[in-house]
């Protein structure tokens, strides 16, 4: 069985690779890999899997589209543009105020919806635009764009790397919040001041940045913005207060009641449509990604694959594992995206809880380690969105060089989540 | 410009073929496992077939309304029920119920049998764990065909889940899936989610029998803490040690550890605290349920046998011993029938005025000699009216 799973686990990555090779981008190559590892495991094309695969994250899609629209209605509806304006009104004559507002900005779009792609999209320009203004150059700026990224990926309410790993091994996705808030807040903050407390223009000229901003509709107030924020936090924490009387709506419908919030209270009558459109379009990459990882991980655990990996994983000894992960889970990351979560998450957490480590602190440590993959190809989708909202054209390494100290901050703390996880356990809450 | 229109137009009609041609015999095969009625014989102690809506009627027209077998001797004794199929991804426990649905005869007192208590998790198998939608055990006039399922409720029956699931009645918080397991959702409310309605039926048929002795069959994986082991309330806390201690000695090492105060929804913490049953849940090894498990298939599923869960008990990752050999099916079935058969003996050491005294339950030793397939009836050998569908 050894020679099997491994033989097919070599298919499998010859099938991405050639995939990757043929330009065919991330999700046909990982279905490639997948078609291949079935027919190496002797299936044939196994339809039932390859359907049954796809809805593994199902609910993780509907909340990933619901959430971007949300976000996207509310940036085209101009909230994000006057929260922006408001915080340069207000503290243009702060560098640590702006720093700290704008890290706040970043962190909450990837916080409600899970991805870093989000944070870029929706609040990525606005961010660099102010970033400028402050003198601070373009590799810098994507490297903060990425990092704010980054992290409000791995901050809570949605954390995808631990939803899917805590899904995978019958762990609820409860007590997590506060563990990932203190480490995703304290990464968030530590990159944007290392990156930004530098550059050229200690304050902003509020008149010219007041004339180059876009400016959001007339009639755009705090209410416009806070509202639909209070619908979506109104329902989760309603169905905590009263959970026998409240009726289930789930995130999706959470997400969808807020976006429909921002339609009705916009000031200018808004192309919901169309958004919603473009949202699916943004997304498909994504989309499809998660899709096609749940088949794979299906016909790895049907041809004995995932059983291999796990095993792998979970004998070797602690110290080499504490060693080794916060290079192999960035990089896992690079190459598998979301996958590396069930793939590597699901038997280190077995591990964790049956050597008594907690597996909450320790799953946080490593569900903030992966985002920081997004940056490394082959896939390097947060990485390169940032490096185009930031508009910087210089080499793609120059910007990775820009991102080490930070990172590696990053992943010390990570690692010090993991190794000393059970002293950390005071702080499972939420 | 109107060459690349053409050719985009092809890609897109070869792509929307292509996903049809996954997509339709895909959804074919998992819409016959959905509907796939599976065959149950009536076997000489049963006395009447009813549905759990008899005692609930707001689970009435659910997926969850299932078969209750009543195994009725008609001398006043005590009343058991028996439930499979809490996790239909645990055969086991199921397979259980259906030998004493189609062996057992009572002599004293009452049997209730649900063998699909959760009939929605066993309509529905796990998505990315490519689970085998069915299992057959071979019998001498051929093979008895059961539907795999999965831990939680089929979504298509109740979704979409909460952002969390907070427990009925102690508020307790639990992983938003969970509203969807039947052994985190007890003792459920008649106006809940669907698996929370179906507990808070079974406690209302629980209630209205006056059930003395509850009894939940499952398997566990074997790097799972709690295997081979009688799960009991503090209430039968007593019955389970001494069917432990007389099972260890007598047959096979089966352990006891007491029902968790603090720890809310299950069904051994639950039914014991509402109901005056005496709450128990017995647990069997099931290598297929193994993270580190290698080939996912029927075999595994029914044979137990799996080189990589070995491998990590040689690492010692694992709460129960594993060797070439397997946990075969006949195995689990036999030890849940066998502690089933000394809790119930135990019982009436302790509860002489309400016994509970039946016959033919296949134990261990008669399981393991000659399959599980020896027990189940062959439904063209029996009248119509004898052969039910669950």
């Amino acid at each position: 069985m050894f020679y099997h799973a491994g033989l097919v686990l070599a298919v499998m990555a010859v099938g991405f690779a050639a995939g990757i090779l043929l330009r065919m981008g991330t999700e046909l190559s990982i279905l490639i890999a997948a078609l291949a590892g079935a027919l190496a495991h002797g299936a044939g094309v196994p339809v039932r899997h390859i359907v049954e695969g796809t809805f593994t994250y199902f609910d993780v899609v509907l909340i990933f589209i619901t959430a971007t629209y949300f976000m996207n209605l509310l940036k085209e509806s101009g909230g994000v543009s006057y929260i922006v304006r408001g915080i340069i009104r207000r503290f243009h004559r702060s560098r640590f105020m702006l720093l700290l507002l704008l890290t706040i900005v970043m962190l909450v779009p990837g916080a409600l919806t899970g991805s870093g792609t989000v944070t870029v999209l929706v609040v990525g320009s606005f961010v660099a635009t102010v970033l400028q203004y402050l003198g601070i150059s373009a590799d810098r700026i994507a490297a903060i764009v990425f990092l704010g990224a980054a992290m409000s990926a791995a901050a809570p309410p949605i954390n995808l790397w631990a939803m899917m790993a805590a899904a995978g091994s019958n762990m609820p996705y409860v007590g997590f919040t506060l563990p990932l808030a203190v480490i995703s807040i304290l990464g968030a903050l530590f990159s944007v001041f290392y990156l930004g407390w530098g550059g050229t223009q200690r304050n902003i000229d509020l008149d010219k940045a007041m004339k180059e901003l876009p400016e959001p509709p007339k009639g755009t107030s705090w209410l416009h913005v806070a509202v639909p924020f209070a619908i979506f936090f109104g329902i989760v924490l309603g169905g905590r207060l009263w959970p026998y009387d409240m009726p289930v709506v789930g995130l999706p419908l959470a997400f969808t009641l807020s976006a429909l919030t921002v339609i009705v209270m916009s000031p200018t009558r808004l192309p919901a449509m169309k958004i919603l459109s473009r949202t699916v379009d943004d997304l498909l990459p994504l989309v499809g990604t998660v899709t096609v990882v749940g088949v794979l991980v299906q016909i790895m655990a049907l041809s004995g694959a995932r059983g291999l990996i796990s095993l792998s994983v979970v004998i070797l000894p602690l110290t080499v594992l504490f060693a080794v992960l916060w290079a192999v889970l960035p990089i896992s990351e690079g190459i598998f995206q979301y996958a590396s979560a069930p793939l590597l998450g699901v038997p280190l957490v077995f591990l964790f809880n049956m050597k008594g480590i907690n597996p909450i602190i320790a799953l946080s440590g490593m569900a903030t380690i992966w985002p920081l993959g997004d940056c490394l190809p082959p896939t390097a989708p947060v990485g390169r969105a940032a490096v185009m909202t930031a508009g910087f054209k210089g080499d793609y390494k120059q910007f990775l060089v820009r991102l080490i100290v930070p990172a590696l901050f990053i992943l010390a703390l990570g690692t010090l989540y993991i190794i000393f996880a059970s002293e950390l356990g005071f702080l499972v809450w939420g | 410009m109107a060459q690349p229109k053409r050719s985009q137009l092809t890609i897109r009609l070869v792509v929307v073929a292509l996903w049809l041609a996954l997509v339709i015999p895909g959804g074919i095969q998992l819409a016959a496992h959905r509907n796939y009625k599976e065959t149950i014989v009536l076997g000489p102690g049963v006395t009447e077939v009813r549905k759990l809506s008899d005692w609930a009627p707001y689970i009435e027209g659910t997926t969850n309304d299932c078969n209750i077998y009543v195994l009725d001797s008609g001398v006043p004794g005590g009343t058991m029920l028996v439930i499979g199929g809490t996790h239909p991804e645990e055969p086991a426990g199921v397979l259980s119920a259906v030998t004493i649905v189609e062996n057992v005869v009572p002599k004293v007192g009452k049997i209730l049998v649900a063998v699909r208590a959760n009939k929605s998790a066993s309509t529905v198998t796990r998505p990315g764990d490519a689970y085998p939608q069915f299992y057959t055990i071979p019998t001498d006039f051929g093979d008895r065909k059961f539907r795999m399922g999965d831990r939680w409720s089929n979504p298509l029956d109740s979704w979409p889940d909460p952002e969390v699931y907070v427990h009925y009645p102690s508020g307790q918080m639990l992983a938003y899936m969970d509203v969807r397991n039947l052994n985190r959702t007890w003792p459920g409310r008649p106006d809940g989610m669907l698996t929370e309605r179906t507990t808070r039926a079974f406690i209302d048929l629980i209630n209205a029998e006056n059930v003395d002795i509850f009894i939940d069959n499952h398997e566990a994986e074997l790097e799972y803490s709690v295997i081979s082991t009688i799960v009991a309330h503090q209430d039968a806390a007593d019955i389970a040690a001494m069917a432990s201690m007389m099972l260890s000695a007598m047959e096979f090492p089966m352990g006891m550890e007491y029902s968790p105060l603090l720890l809310h929804g299950l069904s051994h913490r639950e039914v014991g605290d509402h109901t005056d049953a005496l709450a128990l849940e017995i647990e069997v090894p099931e290598p297929f349920l193994d993270r580190v498990r290698g080939i996912t298939d029927e075999a595994l599923l029914l044979e137990g046998k799996d080189e990589f869960v070995m491998r990590a008990g040689k690492a010692g990752l694992l709460y129960e011993k594993i060797d070439e050999n397997g946990w075969h099916i006949d195995e689990r079935v036999g030890r849940t029938n066998s502690t089933i058969k000394m809790i119930v003996e135990m019982y009436n050491e302790f509860y002489p005025d309400r016994q509970i005294q039946f016959e033919g339950l296949p134990t261990r030793d008669e399981v393991v000699a000659y399959g599980v397939g020896r027990y189940l009836l062959n439904p063209a050998q029996v009248g119509a009216n004898r052969v039910v569908q669950d």
